[in-house]
């Protein structure tokens, strides 16, 4: 069964979801906006960073730090987060719009990465490509435009990715969906991690609050 | 960005501007009182001037007052409809709490004229609000409970053919009491991106002050409707001078405390269009009769208002008693100063400055918008935020300049040490069981390790700590690969740098914080009048006393079936 959630409800749900698998608050803002994005071109942003949540939890942040004085970006732990690793190109994107053009090794679920560059495209007012295996993506703020098998959009990782300032970037799918469909036991289990970032009810917390259990004045 | 700085009329006016530092505190963004810019009269003066019409498409009320109603406004390019249930509420769950389950009458704003098959899907889910869905179509899902102590006082009069007695009315100020007003994208409802380039839904919250506006006008139809059930040909309607005077209640907790903190660039922007408002006005070098005449009146409204406006807590009501002595200090200063003389606001600012009482000085400040909507109003288009632009980081710029910022424009967080077990006595959390924002205690209680980003002020030493062990040439970028933690803050203090207003400079989690100063300072952008905080957390207010009700400020529509309902 599917259910209809918005794209307020997915960013603030897998925010909270990453924040859950330890990423710090600012990293997991990143990784709500990124699922959003990709949920606003009816793709499975949410259903994808839910995976890559559960196969990062646990493990040291310092595995996934890419080093990007190095050529292709490397991570410790063999595999790039693509919620770290596109931060840190949203961050360094003065570098790309300068055409440097960046590699990266081993990346999970690159199309989280290309959700942050995607966002990136929209403050900078540009565009910016992303290939890995037989796929080639060029996105802009609102645009996503895509050349080889759909299948290779969703794949769980690829061994290399090259990314890259596209300023004659072609518009392509256009961000329109509201209400994003997604299956009713996956936005649950969202859900259910999203809900370890909130505190056990306690007697002082249901003491504080309001005035009263009833008000009937 | 608006460019706004083009389009400033006042361009003298920078000069009077008051700085974040005496702004940003929340002693004072919690006196803080409604003003042109508030974004309810921000919505009617748009229903007013752009001629929009109003009907009561539908009333399907039975004689216990339980059933469905519909009241549409029909604008230039949209038409919206508040979709009205009424329900008959045991009177032992009735509760103000967000927590609550069941209400006197839940509601949703409709984009369009909803038909049959809307109501049906709209019937299976409002009434349950959170635990219902609702979809794109609806902007705002809310509810509101009946206030018992009026309510049936109303009913009683009106049903035997008298009006109710004004002083009951004075007393409590509405017949409902609103607990939650839900918009973008909650619980399935349309995100505001989606409808933000509306022209009419772009200040903020309009959609959701729409639906609270024709929530008051159903709260006395419905009044009026059950009084004349029961007093068949005895009964009366309630007169309009009377009927004016009543609006909506609404209590508010802390779920909504966190919002301006969460949004930083939506606070600068309604901080600075106030700011500017008054620095417009106190750079005026003369002031005519008739805007002093204006001034005058609004004075004597305020003075009325402060004397009915009640408050059984303490602390507000030691600050209503100086309002009231601030009131009558402003009457007497205009009694022996002239206003003829040469920059008149600024002479009578500087005086409040000196000699009132936070509330009385922002009393005053809303006063001295008054006379000059043509000066000031257009600022409310400017107090919309495009949060994309300040969520992004520039992570090019060097850890030196982000050290400097800090330094130059977070004293006040600089200057508390954090040690003190009393300057991080709180902790912000959400409760697991209300899903809402919580404050706790934190030497006290458990589930510290929940805290929600927003001890703010602990955040930006500590990240400035951080960055005193970098070199001055390092990135932002290269800062925060290395110490994500920090991420959040960065954001912030880079979003400072552009937006002055965007950060309340006190401690979020000292001891003495007030919460209600939070939700008091939101609440006059709202347009809420007599706050009544009912403890250090949590507050009542009235919306939309002595406004106008839609069938005064708008002309009738034609009956709906000649209205086309819209794709």
């Amino acid at each position: 069964m599917r259910v209809e959630v918005t794209l307020a409800e997915i960013e603030s749900s897998l925010r909270k979801a990453a924040r859950a698998c330890g990423l710090s608050w600012g990293l997991a803002e990143e990784a709500g906006k990124a699922a959003r994005w990709l949920a606003a071109f009816d793709l499975p942003g949410p259903e994808l960073m839910l995976e890559h949540l559960h196969n990062l939890r646990g493990p040291d942040y310092r595995r996934f730090v890419p080093d990007c004085d190095a050529s292709p970006w490397k991570a410790p732990g063999g595999i790039l987060c693509p919620i770290v690793t596109g931060a840190a190109l949203a961050d360094r994107a003065a570098d790309l719009l300068a055409g440097r053009q960046v590699e990266l090794a081993g990346t999970a679920f690159p199309l989280l990465l290309v959700a942050t560059l995607g966002q990136a495209a929209r403050f900078h007012d540009t565009g910016f490509s992303v290939e890995w295996s037989d796929l080639r993506i060029e996105c802009m703020g609102h645009s996503l435009r895509f050349d080889g098998p759909r299948l290779s959009l969703f794949a769980q990782a690829a061994p290399a990715v090259v990314c890259r300032h596209q300023p004659d970037a072609k518009p392509g799918m256009i961000a329109s969906t509201q209400a994003y469909g997604i299956d009713q036991a996956v936005w649950r289990r969202i859900e259910v991690l999203a809900a370890e970032t909130y505190a056990p009810a306690t007697e002082e917390s249901r003491a504080g609050a309001g005035a009263g259990l009833i008000d009937n004045d | 960005m608006t460019d706004c700085a083009s389009l400033n009329p006042a361009p003298a006016a920078a000069a009077y501007r008051r700085p974040p530092e005496v702004v940003m505190r929340l002693a004072r963004m919690g006196s803080f009182h409604h003003t042109r810019l508030s974004f309810m009269r921000v919505l009617l003066r748009r229903l007013r001037d752009e001629r929009w019409r109003f009907a009561r498409t539908r009333w399907e009320i039975d004689g216990r007052g339980v059933g469905r109603a519909v009241y549409t406004v029909y604008g230039p390019a949209h038409t919206y409809s508040l979709v009205a249930f009424a329900h008959d509420l045991p009177q032992h769950l009735r509760s103000d709490r967000v927590i609550a389950t069941a209400w006197d009458a839940t509601f949703c704003l409709f984009d369009g004229v909803p038909d049959e098959d809307d109501l049906q899907r709209l019937a299976a889910n409002v009434p349950k609000q959170e635990a219902g869905r609702v979809s794109g179509r609806e902007l705002s899902l809310s509810r509101a409970n009946r206030s018992v102590r009026l309510w049936q006082h109303v009913i009683d009069r009106l049903a035997a053919g008298q009006q109710p007695d004004r002083e009951q009315i004075d007393a409590v100020g509405y017949l409902v009491r609103t607990t939650a007003v839900y918009g973008s994208g909650k619980f399935g409802a349309a995100d505001r991106l989606s409808i933000c380039e509306r022209s009419e839904l772009a200040a903020p919250f309009q959609a959701e002050l729409l639906s609270v506006w024709l929530i008051r006008a159903f709260s006395i139809d419905l009044a009026e409707h059950i009084a004349a059930v029961a007093g068949g040909e005895r009964a009366t309607v309630i007169e309009p001078e009377l009927r004016r005077r009543l609006g909506v209640g609404n209590a508010t907790g802390l779920g909504m405390a966190p919002f301006l903190v969460n949004h930083p660039a939506l606070l600068n922007n309604w901080m600075m269009a106030r700011e500017e408002a008054l620095a417009r006005v106190r750079a005026l070098p003369q002031a005519s009769e008739a805007e002093i005449e204006t001034f005058q009146r609004h004075l004597e409204q305020a003075r009325d208002n402060a004397a009915l406006w009640r408050s059984e807590h303490p602390l507000q009501q030691r600050k209503l008693a100086a309002l009231r002595a601030d009131l009558e200090a402003i009457a007497n200063w205009l009694e022996y100063e002239s206003l003829a003389l040469d920059h008149p606001w600024e002479r009578i600012f500087r005086w409040a400055e000196r000699k009132l009482s936070l509330e009385g000085q922002e009393q005053l400040v809303s006063l001295l918008l008054e006379p000059y909507g043509e000066l000031v109003d257009g600022l409310s288009q400017c107090m919309q935020a495009d949060e994309h632009q300040s969520f992004f980081i520039d992570g090019a710029m060097p850890v030196a300049r982000l050290r400097a910022i800090i330094e130059r424009q977070c004293r006040w967080a600089l200057d508390v040490d954090y040690d003190q077990p009393a300057n991080r006595a709180r902790f912000w959390y959400t409760s697991a069981e209300k899903l809402e924002p919580r404050l706790g205690e934190r030497f006290e209680e458990a589930g510290e390790e929940f805290e929600l980003p927003l001890a703010v002020g602990c955040d930006i030493k500590a990240m400035h700590a951080a960055l005193c062990d970098w070199g001055d040439d390092f990135s932002t970028a290269e800062f925060l690969l290395a110490r994500p933690e920090y991420r959040h803050t960065a954001r912030r203090i880079q979003n400072l740098a552009k937006r002055p207003y965007a950060e309340i400079q006190d401690n979020l989690v000292g001891a003495d914080m007030l919460p209600i100063d939070i939700l008091r300072c939101k609440l006059s952008f709202f347009g809420a009048t007599r706050f009544d905080p009912r403890s250090d957390r949590w507050v009542r207010i009235c919306m939309y006393p002595d406004a106008p009700f839609p069938h005064e400020l708008l002309a009738p529509a034609a009956p709906p079936a000649d209205e086309a309902i819209e794709a």
